[in-house]
């Protein structure tokens, strides 16, 4: 069952920064004037990246045939990778009419005999939600069968937007999984890495410096995360919020339960991914963790540095706009201005209210409407380099400028030290190209 | 609640409960695309904003180019007290304070049949405000083929306008949603050939065929027009490509008697392309062809020949919709090659293949690539084919790796020759 007082409690949640302004908690979404994903996509993203599990959906095709395999979450699990992998009921009208259950119950026995997985994940999803399959039921019986978790996460489409059925995960491996194993032995610097879902290993290029300093990752929730750690997530120190905001309710609960404190953090760029490590090891404030820390700190930047050096000849001067969404709006503002270009503005359209204020100690301008402003901006202060989405491209040729999509389908990673030279050369290499200023230019048979 | 179930017992299950990385795709995505083929058009998607979003981010990545689309956002508290028509009143209303469309494409999911909305309602107290045309597609039926054909239906029955008048040189083509944009400018051109004004119903071909548009449109950016679709009644020939689109010929037909309906299966193949240009010049009364027709024969018939030896010792898996599957495969026995078919969802067309054939998912065509040395899929083909090491060739949709989508030209005379050089040459390679 979808569990309405707690989308409620979710969506208020106290320690989102909106919450203490609005009288309102976050909005529903508009009839003909949405984008973006629902609540199911925000489930499936953030468990997915669990490799060692199934990741079922109990609904009909739409759900699960054009999102599957879409998303470059990568894993060290040497099992059967089920990240890339997609399940699905395939509900029929023959199962609206007499009920989904007894097919659920077939293909957790399917997956179980054929698959071997550590857990399955069971994603409720509008239609199985409205026709009242007990899915609850059916996976609790599957449970006490085969002895694995059966986690049931209720967060079909219709409640909301993708924030929250990242929540809602949050809520359901929390109540299911948390605290079910105690590990061996408990680190003194134990981590739990929140919100990273490691796309195209963006945490693999911090994780190890991390390791370097003495600290352990516990559990991740959940990039490259494996089920038995994130059992064991109650026995870590501190809670390390990587880049999302959906998931401070979860944190926030298992600082009341376990007694976890957290951070928030990011690791785009030099200065934030070594603040994020300062803030992880000042948590513990362990002197000699933080000594180790500065010490690998300047380290790691001096190498980047030594490695940064051409693009800096190649970026001086240059001056870009950012067109992006909520926390990237000032992470990747400030991993620019680490490779030494001038971010002249951002567009806080999708940014929360925290973000926006994060912004504005990075970039002078901030706008709201990128389709008006956006052209503007560009010739007022002679910007050399757009970054955004897909969409913008138009207005880079028009403009005549270069272009780098900053889509989350990126395929390199611009995570922390390593990831910062890909997003220079990548950079460097728009603003070498000549296809920007030529694609544009007019035709022979065209007036000039 | 009674007794506890007993999942152990459902093992003797001798059918697959469920699908292990699925082939299908849905029938509001096919709805989608059909209403992208009309121009300035929005496709409207009655359900939750996931699966809009979901479609509209599967199709931008396979494209390479912005889709427009809008949903009704239903959400938990609307999908109980609202019958469709509040939520679909407010996405119109919302629509139009940013843009004009010509046309609003309203199209159902499976939430919102499963709460049996009246959207054929809701379209008639809207009718002052929006032209629109309504569809039932829910994704619990059915998949990408027959949304694509059941819009078309609902566009034949509630746009074109009645007429007695035939113009034998006017042509309502009706490709399925396989055929990629320049395919269907191909189509086009070469009909055009005979003299025959020809319009496509729907027409990917300067919508998403990824050309340079002046600016960002919030609508479909080209296709067929609003009046032009109103005026296709006197369209004397209708020519359906493909089995899925087979009924939007014959409801044409049943509509305006006056007009002759050819129906062909497949364009891939020699003779699939000699019925064609049989069936064309029997209409037009012609005693032959231009020219560069009878060339591009006479280079398949070579390239039959230059593609026999390799093709015709290979095992090769197709898996993706039915109508493109049943024209690859064609195609590919030509030359003597032996298929494995795999189909996203059942189909009529299933009975005139001459190969093996099964309705499955990419498990199922996994466990058939032993022994084969290529396979034909779509994107998600591609790390099971690295991976038993086969020869890849992608087709259908989604396509997120490469780029010219658009641009592929597989159908006629001339696109069979590429066709079938492309999988010699890879098989070849291999």
């Amino acid at each position: 069952m979808v569990n309405t007082k707690l989308i409620k409690d979710l969506l208020n949640e106290s320690a989102c920064s909106h919450n203490k302004t609005k009288k309102s908690s976050c909005d529903k979404p508009k009839p003909g004037a949405t984008s973006g994903g629902c609540a199911f996509e925000g489930a499936q993203i953030s468990l997915f990246p669990y490799a060692d599990a199934v990741h079922l959906v109990h609904g009909p095709d739409t759900c699960l045939g054009a999102s599957w395999e879409t998303r470059a979450t990568l894993t060290s699990y040497e099992g059967e990778n089920n990240t890339p992998l997609g399940y699905c009921t395939n509900v029929t009208t023959q199962d609206i009419i007499f009920g989904g259950d007894k097919k659920l119950g077939e293909a957790l026995a399917y997956i179980i005999e054929h698959k071997k997985p550590k857990a399955i994940f069971v994603y409720e999803t509008c239609v199985t939600a409205m026709i009242g399959d007990n899915i609850d039921y059916t996976c609790k019986c599957a449970e006490e069968q085969f002895g694995i978790p059966i986690v049931v996460v209720h967060s079909p489409g219709f409640v909301g937007s993708k924030n929250l059925g990242s929540r809602l995960a949050g809520e359901a491996v929390l109540d299911a999984l948390i605290g079910k194993k105690e590990p061996e032995n408990v680190h003194p610097f134990g981590i739990n890495l929140i919100g990273d879902y490691n796309v195209t290993g963006d945490m693999w290029q911090y994780k190890p410096i991390l390791e370097r300093i003495g600290i352990k990752v516990v559990a991740t929730l959940s990039g490259d995360g494996r089920i038995e750690d994130i059992q064991c997530a109650h026995t870590a120190k501190l809670n390390v919020i990587v880049c999302a905001k959906s998931l401070v309710t979860l944190c926030r609960k298992m600082q009341e339960r376990f007694n976890i404190p957290y951070v928030s953090v990011s690791f785009y760029g030099k200065r934030d991914t070594s603040n994020a490590i300062r803030s992880i090891v000042n948590a513990f404030g362990d002197a000699e963790l933080i000594a180790k820390a500065e010490a690998i700190i300047a380290e790691e930047e001096a190498k980047l540095e030594e490695r940064l050096r051409p693009y800096h000849v190649m970026l001086k001067g240059k001056k870009a706009i950012l067109n992006t969404g909520g926390n990237k709006s000032w992470s990747i503002a400030s991993a620019l201005q680490d490779i030494g270009i001038e971010v002249v503005a951002t567009s806080i359209q999708k940014a929360t209210e925290e973000d926006i204020a994060i912004a504005q100690t990075y970039v002078p301008i901030v706008f709201k409407s990128p389709a008006t402003e956006q052209p503007r901006l560009i010739d007022e202060h002679k910007v050399d380099i757009l970054l955004a989405g897909g969409r913008s491209l138009y207005t880079a040729i028009k403009k005549r400028i270069a272009f780098v999509d900053v889509n989350q389908e990126k395929k390199v990673s611009y995570g922390a030290y390593g990831g910062l030279e890909n997003l220079a050369i990548d950079v460097c290499a728009a603003l070498h190209n000549p296809v920007f200023k030529l694609v544009g230019r007019s035709a022979p048979w065209e007036q000039a | 609640m009674g007794a506890s179930l007993n999942l152990k017992s459902f093992k003797a299950t001798t059918l697959k409960p469920l699908h292990i990385n699925p082939l299908k795709l849905s029938q509001p995505m096919g709805a989608t695309l059909a209403f992208l083929g009309i121009k300035n058009c929005m496709p409207l998607m009655h359900g939750a904003q996931g699966c809009a979003s979901f479609t509209k981010v599967l199709f931008t990545r396979h494209f390479n180019d912005p889709i427009a689309i809008q949903t009704t956002a239903v959400n938990d508290i609307t999908a109980v007290i609202d019958g469709g028509e509040k939520g679909i009143s407010e996405a119109i209303e919302n629509i139009t304070k940013k843009v004009t469309p010509d046309l609003v494409g309203l199209f159902t999911t499976g939430m919102t049949e499963t709460k049996g909305d009246d959207i054929k309602g809701a379209t008639l107290l809207l009718k002052e405000k929006q032209k629109m045309v309504y569809v039932h597609t829910p994704d619990f039926e059915g998949g990408l083929e027959s949304g694509w054909s059941l819009s078309v239906q609902a566009i034949i029955s509630q746009l074109i306008a009645p007429t007695t008048e035939c113009k034998h040189d006017k042509v309502l083509l009706i490709p399925n949603v396989n055929l990629s944009p320049i395919e269907v400018e191909k189509l086009k051109e070469a009909l055009e050939l005979f003299d025959f004004d020809v319009l496509a119903l729907p027409d990917l071909s300067d919508s998403l065929d990824g050309h340079l548009g002046v600016k960002q449109g919030a609508l479909s950016s080209g296709g067929i027009s609003v009046a032009d679709i109103e005026k296709l009644g006197n369209a004397g020939l209708i020519i359906s490509i493909g089995h899925s689109v087979k009924k939007c010929g014959e409801l044409f037909k049943e509509k305006f008697a006056q007009s002759t309906h050819l129906h062909f299966d497949s364009l891939m193949g020699l003779e699939a392309c000699d019925a064609f240009y049989a069936k064309i010049i029997e209409y037009t009364g012609s005693k032959s062809v231009p020219n560069t027709v009878k060339r591009w024969r006479a280079r398949l018939q070579d390239v039959l020949l230059d593609t026999h030896f390799v093709i015709g010792k290979s095992n090769i898996v197709i898996a993706d919709e039915p109508d493109s599957v049943y024209a690859m495969s064609k195609a590919l026995q030509e030359v003597g090659a032996n298929i494995k078919a795999f189909i996203a969802q059942r189909s009529p067309i299933q009975e005139h293949f001459t190969c093996d054939i099964a309705v499955g998912d990419f498990e199922d065509v996994e466990y058939a690539l032993d022994g084969a040395q290529m396979l034909i899929a779509n994107f998600h083909g591609e790390r099971i084919a690295h991976k038993h090491h086969k020869a890849l060739i992608i087709r259908g949709f989604p396509n997120y790796e490469q780029v010219g989508i658009g641009l592929r030209h597989n159908i006629l005379y001339e696109g069979s020759c590429h066709f079938l050089c492309e999988v010699n040459n890879l098989l070849g390679h291999h």
